[in-house]
């Protein structure tokens, strides 16, 4: 599920990045008019952990830039006098207390680990953070 | 030299021990992760310094500060004392069995969705005010994407580019035994996020061990600018956040359980030159001595290199503090740099606060230490006393409920930083354990001022009442220990020699 989502919505945040300038988080320009970039496609699969064929990446991409340009459309929209919004819904806040609960069927979770050395889940040997 | 008084309950009485420059004696004093009390950065200095030559150590800084200066910031990391972890209901306890700790949600299972707990929201706003920043009333979850495997959900919800507090500052006073001075330190921004794993690698190298147990528990990031000039000041920072999560009782802020985790940013500029020089990121210091080392090393290092017309090979990389070596190293180098693809958390709603929210927090804000130092200074005690009494709230709180029951300010501080300090290291405890009261020590410095016993007698009486308890009247009473004043002297003697 993961690999999946996060692939398109790398594919989003493409076109986020261009509004968020240089990923310095305080600046946030809305008036950006011209085209989207076209998307960089061994790059984005290599950041989804996807591999394509060369083959698959000649036929993506042109599927990708027209997912871009669709959503480009938004780009003609007046936002001047727009106030921001921060997230799409308004439903109000969901929160829990602080009270701990165990959750009961740990062994399933635990056996369910494709490798799993007591107490430990046992991983390949990674050394650096992307 | 003067004599000079160690800051905080961590050392023996100040009496035995002249100037810190000329003999560091290595005191036998470690605060063991069983020890609530706070090790400042100086204490921790003066155990570790021998190893550096003073007269040395002194020059190369002298020249350092007299043609570069350095530029540093901090990201701290602190980790949230609530009772379950931020996005369910585990329960976090340090420790623990590994893999114990968990569910579905935390260890990133499909189909789980995150719930915030309250308890985070508090604690965040309540750092925020008090480091003096402006609260975001509406602020928002992202998610940072990257693969790692003690990462379950292959991203760490955390906050981008709406954090919930920005813009603050933190004032903190410098040891006397280094000089002293009062520094104010910029505050860019606090936001909340949650922790990963804990990533074991194993003995022979071929696989790694992941613990979940400590995946989705709450942190704070705290985020200075980079307004600090020197390691010292780095590791006087990295204390005073410490201390202040402490006295807001939203983390116990230990370094050695990984509850507060310092990443610094260091770079040199020659003095006059506008721009700044190459960021290099350390990581991997484990105390704030560590943290005061490793950045005067890295200063060094690149002004060396400056000096040498090599600035160039100052690159922008992160770097490890090697403590056995004492000096930074760098990482594997990485291709370019990271690519997070930060977008909102889309199962995670806005967080709002209301202006009564953050008011009542605000009015539940007990004395900071800030202000409690100043107050202290107007009550016209010395800096060091000042340090040393606001370091640890509960000796604070201690000395402020003495001399509220009439104790004289100074004597108060006194019995406090010598004999009750002494007899606190001695046993490894806590003011708050020992049996003493606030009462009872101003009722001995009364009858001490008063002169009913001599400064000798209150010292043991003071011994008693630590260890046993009780009152000074029924101790005084019980040995007989009332000091006979001059007047009755004078006639008994005059008595005897009429009787002779």
């Amino acid at each position: 599920m993961s690999t999946r989502v996060s692939f398109v919505m790398g594919v989003s945040s493409l076109l986020q990045r261009r509004c968020l300038w240089s990923s310095q988080w305080r600046v946030r320009n809305y008036s950006v008019r011209s085209a989207p970039l076209p998307p960089d496609l061994p790059l984005l699969a290599e950041t989804a952990r996807i591999s394509l064929t060369p083959k698959e990446v000649e036929e993506f991409t042109p599927k990708i830039q027209q997912v871009i340009n669709w959503f480009g459309q938004l780009q003609a929209v007046d936002l001047q006098s727009i106030e921001p919004a921060l997230r799409a819904d308004t439903e109000g806040d969901n929160l829990r207390n602080d009270v701990p609960e165990t959750f009961e069927n740990r062994e399933a979770m635990l056996s369910a680990v494709p490798s799993f050395e007591e107490p430990y889940i046992k991983v390949p040997k990674v050394l650096n953070k992307e | 030299m003067a004599s000079v008084l160690f800051r905080g309950i961590q050392t023996r009485p100040f009496l035995l021990y002249p100037s810190a420059l000329l003999s560091r004696k290595n005191g036998v004093l470690f605060c063991t992760t069983k020890c609530s009390q706070s090790q400042t950065a100086t204490q921790e200095n003066q155990q570790t310094q021998m190893k550096v030559s003073p007269r040395t150590h002194t020059k190369k800084v002298e020249k350092i500060l007299h043609d570069y200066e350095a530029i540093i910031g901090i990201e701290t990391h602190v980790q949230l004392d609530t009772l379950t972890k931020a996005f369910c209901s585990c329960a976090y306890l340090y420790g623990s069995q590994p893999n114990t700790n968990v569910c579905p949600i935390c260890m990133g299972l499909p189909g789980t969705l995150p719930v915030l707990n309250s308890k985070v929201i508090e604690f965040a706003v309540k750092v925020g005010l008090a480091l003096n920043c402006n609260l975001s009333m509406n602020s928002k979850f992202d998610r940072k994407q990257y693969f790692y495997p003690d990462l379950p959900k292959g991203y760490q919800i955390s906050q981008f580019d709406i954090p919930i507090a920005t813009g603050g500052f933190i004032e903190l006073d410098l040891p006397t035994e280094y000089g002293g001075g009062h520094r104010k330190f910029g505050i860019t921004r606090v936001h909340m996020e949650e922790d990963a794993g804990k990533l074991l690698h194993s003995g022979n190298g071929s696989y790694s061990q992941v613990d979940l147990n400590r995946a989705g528990v709450p942190l704070l990031e705290i985020v200075s600018e980079p307004d600090i000039r020197s390691g010292l000041e780095a590791a006087e920072y990295a204390a005073e956040i410490q201390r202040l999560v402490r006295y807001l009782g939203v983390s116990n802020g230990n370094m050695q359980e990984g509850s507060l985790r310092c990443d610094v940013n260091v770079s040199v500029r020659p003095i006059g030159q506008l721009e700044y020089g190459t960021k290099v990121e350390i990581k991997n210091m484990n105390s704030f001595s560590a943290m005061n080392r490793a950045i005067d090393f890295e200063i060094s290092r690149q002004v060396d290199l400056y000096s040498k017309g090599e600035d160039n090979q100052i690159i922008q990389e992160t770097r490890l503090w090697e403590e056995g070596a004492q000096r930074t190293v760098t990482m594997r180098k990485k291709e370019g740099l990271a690519d997070y693809r930060y977008f909102p958390e889309p199962d995670l709603p806005e967080v709002v606060l209301s202006e009564e929210y953050v008011d009542n927090i605000r009015a539940s804000l007990l004395e900071l230490p800030e202000v409690k130092r100043r107050r202290y200074e107007r009550m016209g005690l010395s800096m060091q006393d000042v340090l040393f009494l606001t370091n640890d709230m509960n000796v604070a709180d201690f000395f402020d409920a003495t001399i509220e029951r009439g104790a004289e300010v100074k004597m108060a501080a006194n019995w406090i930083m010598s004999d009750i300090a002494a007899y606190l290291n001695n046993e490894k405890l806590s003011i708050n354990e020992i049996k003493l009261t606030p009462q009872e020590l101003a009722e001995l410095i009364s009858s001490i001022k008063g002169g009913t016993i001599s400064g000798k007698i209150g010292k043991e009486i003071l011994f008693e009442l630590i260890s046993n308890g009780g009152t000074v009247k029924a101790l005084i009473e019980e040995k007989d220990l009332v000091q006979a004043s001059i007047p009755t002297l004078l006639i008994f003697m005059v008595n005897i020699k009429f009787i002779k």
